[in-house]
């Protein structure tokens, strides 16, 4: 696999930062194509994705425990004067999980689970590259892409899915805090009104969405990592870059599927 | 090709941009030979290597082991003659997420899938004897010395019996004394497992201990061949410059 080199340097001229966008989207989408051809090829390395699944996953949990809970609270805090001023207060259960639900959720759940998990998988590979242990792998007849990338890509896009309905759950939980503390209400009311304003359909796209973000969190910190090159330096850069663009990515692709699920099914 | 030929290099020629690094460079190598390769740093020694294991693609040339064009095969066809091969990169290149046992097993649980988990763990601790560092088995790679990485490094690049092992500088950083502990113990390896070995270094100690042949890469070509004495005390004047000030430096 050969991957488009990226020019590094003091003194970068504005055709190179244009080289740099195409080389860095053509070096993806044989990533993107490379990650097909092998993935559905034994072995399936399942004890390494579920390793990963642990690594990268499972000790995300503290993090987006604490991120979700004040989206839910600030959330609430922020849309309660609003909701009074309109004597819609009634709603705010329903506003709060609705948006929550549909698009702050997975986003901001996709958000900082890249800059924990890409930054990390662009760190550790870019590491491995430089120090010549993927070139170690290779030679010892090892497929790296399939050891390292594989099984790394997958765990990112199981988890997160989970980790987002996880966040979700949280952040309503929050809500309710934030209104508990100006206004009295039970527990039992907050939750019908919560069940009664989300249909299983708002669920669908929030959550399939983050299959895809899940994917471009491992995609872009592998490709990032796998291609790193100059010391540590070139480690500390896969790293950032890695974050950036899949923050960035996540984004791009938050619009498109929105923008798809309108067009799909117009109801929802 | 001759029988005892292993590694028959032919025309090799590498270039990075405008940087001329390999240009027509040929070697054979035959079965159970040392072969060092000498160079200033820079001069290509260890892109030859890495040419040689498939690592990088020459711009020109051809590198056959056993027979078997490397540069034309398919990955999987290239990976079965890498099975035959190890590989001691310059700085070890152990796998720091995993112990020295994790590290040993691992080509092993790969490669031979009919072996049991007993049976990898006495082949571990076999090959863990063999350099000497029995007592490192469940350590980390950054709870070791330089010199203990590269027995490691080297443990696990013969745990699978190859017939071929190539070393990029296998005493650099190291002091003189483990160098030529490092240098004995590759000798000691090769006769004990009668390998055939690349050698490249500039490490005139651990090539005298070690050489049955010696090249010298100089301004992309091989500039000179010969046993190891034929080199040293060769009346070339870049030679006997190059020699002198490393035994100076030793």
């Amino acid at each position: 696999m050969n991957l488009p080199r990226i020019r590094y340097g003091r003194r970068l001229n504005y055709s190179d930062y244009f080289y740099n966008f195409f080389a860095t989207l053509t070096g993806l989408t044989i990533f993107n194509w490379e990650f097909f051809k092998q993935a559905f090829v034994p072995p399936f390395e399942i004890s390494e994705v579920r390793k990963h699944m642990y690594e990268l996953g499972v000790k995300t949990f503290g993090i987006v425990s604490v991120t979700g809970f004040i989206i839910g609270l600030v959330l609430a805090m922020q849309s309660q004067p609003v909701m009074q001023r309109f004597g819609a207060s009634d709603f705010l259960p329903g506003m709060v999980s609705l948006s929550v639900v549909r698009e702050l959720g997975p986003v901001i759940t996709a958000l900082i689970f890249a800059g924990r998990v890409s930054s990390g998988i662009g760190a550790e590979l870019g590491s491995m590259r430089v120090t010549e242990q993927i070139d170690a792998m290779e030679v010892s007849a090892i497929n790296p892409f399939k050891y390292l990338v594989v099984t790394r890509v997958i765990a990112t896009t199981m988890i997160l899915p989970i980790l987002t309905i996880y966040v979700i759950i949280i952040a309503i939980m929050g809500s309710y805090l934030a209104i508990i503390i100006v206004e009295p209400m039970s527990f039992e009311y907050y939750r019908s009104s919560v069940v009664q304003s989300i249909e299983f359909g708002d669920f669908i796209p929030g959550v399939a969405k983050t299959f895809v973000f899940g994917y471009i969190v491992g995609l872009v910190g592998s490709y990032k990592g796998f291609s790193a090159e100059g010391g540590t330096e070139g480690v500390g850069r896969a790293s950032t870059t890695s974050v950036v663009l899949a923050s960035l990515l996540i984004l791009v692709f938050d619009m498109v599927l929105v923008k798809v699920t309108l067009w799909l099914w117009p109801t929802i | 090709m001759a029988n005892n030929l292993i590694v028959v290099v032919e025309n090799l020629t590498k270039r990075f941009d405008e940087l001329l690094v390999l240009e027509n460079v040929s070697i054979e190598v035959h079965r159970a030979e040392n072969l060092i390769v000498f160079g200033k740093s820079g001069s290509g020694k260890s892109v030859l290597l890495k040419c040689i294991i498939g690592l990088m693609k020459p711009d020109y040339g051809n590198v056959f082991i056993n027979d078997k064009n490397v540069l034309v095969l398919s990955i999987n066809q290239l990976n079965k003659v890498r099975k035959d091969i190890g590989f001691l990169f310059q700085g070890a290149a152990l796998y720091d997420s995993m112990t020295v046992r994790e590290n040993l097993s691992f080509p092993l649980k790969r490669h031979f899938e009919e072996m049991t988990i007993k049976e990898i763990d006495d082949k571990v601790k076999y090959t863990l004897e063999l350099v000497s560092l029995e007592e490192a088995i469940d350590k980390m790679p950054s709870e070791l010395s330089g010199g203990m990485k590269k027995r490691i490094g080297l443990a696990r690049s013969i745990i699978t019996d190859p017939a071929l092992m190539l070393y990029d500088e296998p005493t650099t950083g190291l002091d003189p004394i483990t160098s030529k502990e490092i240098s004995e113990l590759i000798l000691n390896l090769q006769k004990k497992l009668n390998m055939t070995s690349i050698v490249v270094t500039h490490d005139l100690i651990c090539a005298e201990i070690i050489a049955d042949r010696a090249i010298f890469l100089k301004d992309a070509h091989v500039a000179y061949e010969g046993n190891i004495d034929d080199l040293t005390k060769s009346n070339d004047p870049f030679l006997k410059n190059f020699f002198s000030h490393d035994i100076k430096k030793v």
